[in-house]
């Protein structure tokens, strides 16, 4: 799926912080490069310095040092160029309770400045496409996590962005939802959407991405295929790889 | 980013947060009722009238002075409903101890003995003293009777009955009323701003909003668009409430009241962001701000004049912008003075918008 144009451009990030007197190398000298229409998954252990690095991926979280480019825009200067190119699906599933399906889609739509007619139909397209036309006026209080995740994955999307970024996709969903969610992200990427995962999950790693890069205490220790990574380690699958590169120590 | 898309960004997160509202039926009680409730409990309860209370006058006089004197507490009515504030029982040669036990044993709220020489002594101009014994275990009443008779007692002429009271017959429930307003305002905005928040920050949706082109700016500014809307229209109700319940008198200029409530509720919101920005979930909140907002109703004097508590308690008063809000809504809706009397309310007042707004701002920018 991939082209050689890199999308996004890190360069040496650092991201510090100071919590009560101490001070947390969060992420240490990281680089890497993400292609225009890849599917670029980041794993690694707690505190490995992911989800850090995905703050600051969607300008969510300043670094403190290096250089981030999106679409070609820097995130320190350019934010508010970059945010309405990409979609975001937190970690948390971020819906408002007490609003209904429709209206959490339609308050993003809104604040992404999509022409409401398109917006509609898009709205109608893409809960048809999860399956959620039925639960459309339902409050999202009351949905599953199942539903909870795929509507919070259409809520990134209805602004049509290049790039999607997506904080552990199937943390705590049954295989069924996984399976759905996956097929998902590859529609997605079948249409020349950039990909970028955080993921605990191997198989999810392997399954999905076309490049993985693989992050240990905030320094990045490898990034290539599943399949080169399996190959350099001498392993059968990624789980193998996994606990090779970065220890099996339990983080906290 | 123009100022116009900030604008609309924010009306989109304003109507959200009262679509919100509408959702939440069970918050409307303590928005909208509980204030009134207060008002009418606390009004009449505490009793800011008195009305057919048991007193007995001792006249051992048989001057005119002392009959219309006499006539004149019976037949005087409260302003509020219309029923005479005391129900008169008359006698004469009554020692004073006998007097005392009709007290004690509940009777009478109190008993005025008017001497013999009251006619006569008034009549050439000279002193003269007369008893005036309450029940003191209701110092509500006694608090009353005492009030009404020194100002009886204080006028010039013999012949009427010319209560002094500069800013008409005020009552408890005038007292009450604007401070109440100011108390709901503040405990309002500080409770629903920043308990929104602490929610969107629990359930994660804050973060998916800050994600989106719109700025943190817009968010905030939506964010107070609301809050405006809401307690202004609280403050209506409450107005309204208090006028056609309880007969409150408004003597001052709306457009002041709405004045210091604008400035009070930008404050308030200010500091909900504040108290938001240093918790992570709503039941911290809910503590912290039991924490900021309970004292400031006790000792600001919403329900007793700052006049009548020790300075200790003064000092602290003086120290919380609520008290300054009480002031300033009282100097306008009772005594109906206008910009200059509230000057230095006002500008108090400012100051906490501006410090609690800027720090506000400044925190929620700086938070992911």
């Amino acid at each position: 799926m991939s082209n050689l144009e890199p999308i996004i451009e890190v360069k040496n990030l650092v991201k510090v912080f100071h919590s009560r007197g101490r001070t947390i190398t969060a992420v240490d000298d990281v680089s890497f490069d993400v292609m225009e229409g890849e599917i670029f998954g980041m794993i690694g252990p707690n505190g490995a310095g992911k989800s850090t690095t995905f703050s600051m991926l969607t300008t969510l979280v300043k670094p403190s040092g290096g250089s981030i480019k999106v679409a070609g825009f820097d995130v320190y200067k350019q934010d508010d160029k970059i945010r309405p190119l990409i979609g975001i699906v937190p970690q948390k599933l971020s819906l408002y309770p007490d609003l209904t399906a429709r209206e959490n889609l339609e308050l993003m739509g809104r604040l992404y400045d999509v022409p409401k007619d398109v917006m509609n139909e898009k709205i109608e397209y893409y809960l048809k496409l999860v399956g959620l036309s039925s639960h459309a006026d339902r409050f999202t209080g009351g949905f599953s996590g199942g539903m909870k995740q795929r509507l919070s994955v259409i809520c990134a999307v209805l602004h049509e962005p290049q790039i999607i970024f997506w904080d552990e996709p199937s943390t705590g969903l049954d295989p069924q939802t996984r399976q759905s969610i996956w097929k998902l992200a590859k529609k997605f990427n079948g249409e020349g959407k950039t990909l970028v995962f955080t993921t605990h999950y191997m198989e999810e790693a392997d399954n999905l991405c076309d490049r993985v890069a693989v992050m240990n205490l905030g320094k990045m220790v490898a990034l290539d295929s599943p399949e080169s990574l399996k190959e350099k380690t001498g392993s059968s699958n990624l789980e193998e790889t996994f606990i090779n590169l970065t220890g099996e120590e339990v983080r906290d | 980013m123009t100022i116009m898309s900030e604008i609309r960004h924010a009306w989109i997160i304003t109507v959200k947060e009262f679509r919100q509202l509408s959702r939440k039926k069970a918050l409307m009680v303590p928005l909208f009722l509980f204030p009134i409730i207060m008002i009418i409990f606390f009004g009449y309860g505490m009793g800011g009238t008195v009305k057919n209370a048991p007193i007995l006058i001792v006249n051992d006089d048989t001057g005119m002075a002392s009959s219309s004197l006499v006539q004149e507490i019976g037949t005087y009515t409260s302003t509020y409903d219309g029923s005479p504030m005391f129900k008169v029982t008359y006698t004469k040669d009554m020692a004073r101890a006998e007097a005392e036990s009709k007290i004690d044993a509940g009777m009478y709220k109190a008993v005025l003995l008017i001497p013999h020489d009251y006619s006569d002594r008034l009549a050439k101009n000279e002193d003269v003293i007369l008893t005036l014994l309450t029940d003191s275990s209701d110092t509500t009443t006694s608090g009353i009777i005492i009030n009404f008779m020194i100002q009886l007692m204080s006028r010039s002429g013999p012949a009427s009955l010319d209560v002094p009271n500069i800013y008409g017959n005020l009552e408890y429930l005038d007292f009450l009323t604007p401070a109440v307003i100011a108390l709901t305002i503040f405990m309002g905005s500080v409770a629903t701003t920043g308990s929104a928040i602490a929610g969107e920050k629990e359930d994660g949706t804050i973060v998916r909003i800050l994600m989106t082109p719109v700025s943190r700016r817009s968010v905030i500014l939506g964010k107070t668009l609301y809050q405006l809307i809401l307690q202004i229209a609280r403050a209506v109700i409450l107005i309204l409430a208090a006028y056609f319940l309880v007969g409150f008198h408004m003597n001052g200029s709306w457009l002041l009241v709405a004045l210091v409530l604008v400035i009070f509720t930008l404050g308030g919101v200010g500091m909900g962001i504040v108290m938001s920005t240093r918790v992570d979930d709503m039941e911290s909140f809910f503590q912290l701000n039991l924490l900021v907002t309970l004292p400031s109703m006790f000792v600001t004097g919403v329900f007793f004049p700052l006049s009548s508590v020790p300075n200790w308690m003064r000092y602290i008063a003086y120290c919380l912008p609520l008290t300054y809000a009480n002031e300033a809504m009282r100097t306008i809706m009772i005594k109906g003075q206008g910009l200059s009397a509230i000057s230095t309310d006002l500008i108090i007042l400012s100051f906490f918008a501006l410090i609690t707004f800027g720090a506000g701002v400044h925190l929620f920018r700086r938070e992911a």
